[in-house]
């Protein structure tokens, strides 16, 4: 069902493999309690080394840790709540020169996430402050997909602390699509 | 509810095709929203069912972030306070979406060891009536204590 060859689109979008999908950031917070209680709280996870000091500290992580999954959390920008971006949808700003704007421009405007891979080096300690980078790491040539046409975009994001110590990876890949050739019904996993 | 164990998980216990407790999630708005803003995504068809129907989603949906926050839980509910998650990789399929309850299931894939930790590999799986909603893998460690490696 691929489309092997390398068309007009996908050709424009060579430039960006490799390179980052926007500048590097930091979080607006180091890694902190109130987040973490907030977080578990939210998913009800009751596991004792987030939140009980004293049994964390008779574990390996010496100490209340924060619950791996909220790697991005910390990262995410401040939004801007009001009308999110009139609507569109945008909570923050997003960086204009990568594929992204691409693909939306050559009408390729519907977003499916399709995968995550999150790796974690250690736990994050309070007072960790993550610094952040993401590159392209590849993007597909045009595909037929029962969902419709389009091209898979995938990067990968690290996390650091700001000693330079990779903490966490996440790769990420997303569909890009033309809307007029899916199912609208399968939109409901798009982030 | 489930909830971290008391007893630790230790190496003895695990063997390639065990199956995790299943844990079902009632999923509500109040769940997806929760996670949503506890992860701090915005984004409006996380929390605005008429954005997301807007879109062509069937109603709100919950985000990535809550769902690999869910996998971990799964796992870590029963590997227990001494297990590191080191890796969470899924494919997203079907959405989580508000009156759809997701069923976790789980199965030990493989066994290893890497120095002093037993390093064990869990398939699982997220589904409701739709679907899959996330399938894939999660890594985890163990520290090996007083029990055996695996081999």
């Amino acid at each position: 069902m691929a489309d092997e060859e390398v068309d007009e689109v996908r050709a424009r979008l060579e430039k960006y493999v490799g390179e980052p999908m926007g500048p590097p950031s930091v979080a607006p917070d180091p890694v902190n309690l109130p987040m973490i209680r907030h977080w578990v709280d939210a998913l009800d996870d009751r596991n004792p080394i987030y939140d009980d000091e004293e049994v964390a500290s008779k574990t390996r992580f010496g100490g209340i840790v924060a619950p791996p999954a909220m790697l991005q959390a910390w990262t995410m920008p401040r939004p801007k709540i009001e009308g999110i971006a009139e609507r569109g949808g945008a909570p923050g700003e997003i960086p204009v020169d990568n594929p992204i704007p691409v693909l939306d421009a050559a009408g390729y405007v519907g977003t499916l996430a399709t995968n995550s891979e999150l790796e974690f080096m250690r736990y994050l300690k309070p007072g960790d402050h993550l610094h952040v980078t993401t590159e392209v790491d590849s993007i597909s040539n045009r595909k037929t997909t029962s969902l419709g046409q389009g091209y898979f975009l995938t990067w990968i994001t690290t996390y650091s602390t700001g000693d330079g110590e990779v903490v966490g990876r996440q790769l990420f890949r997303i569909f890009k699509f033309d809307p007029a050739t899916i199912d609208p019904s399968k939109l409901g996993a798009a982030s | 509810m489930t909830s971290a164990q008391a007893q630790p998980l230790r190496s003895a216990d695990v063997a390639v095709g065990d199956e995790l407790p299943s844990f079902e999630l009632p999923v509500t708005s109040t769940v997806i929203v929760a996670g949503a803003i506890a992860s701090r995504d915005f984004m409006p068809a996380h929390h605005d069912a008429e954005f997301a129907r807007a879109q062509g989603a069937p109603d709100m949906f919950m985000n990535i972030l809550t769902t690999n926050g869910y996998v971990a839980r799964f796992v870590s509910d029963w590997a227990g306070p001494e297990a590191m998650i080191r890796k969470i990789a899924i494919r997203l399929g079907a959405p989580a979406i508000p009156g759809q309850p997701l069923r976790f299931t789980g199965q030990i894939a493989k066994t290893s060891s890497d120095g002093n930790e037993c390093v064990i590999e869990v398939a699982v799986r997220a589904a409701n009536d739709l679907g899959d909603h996330a399938t894939g893998t999660v890594i985890v460690s163990l520290p090996r204590g007083d029990g055996p490696l695996f081999v």
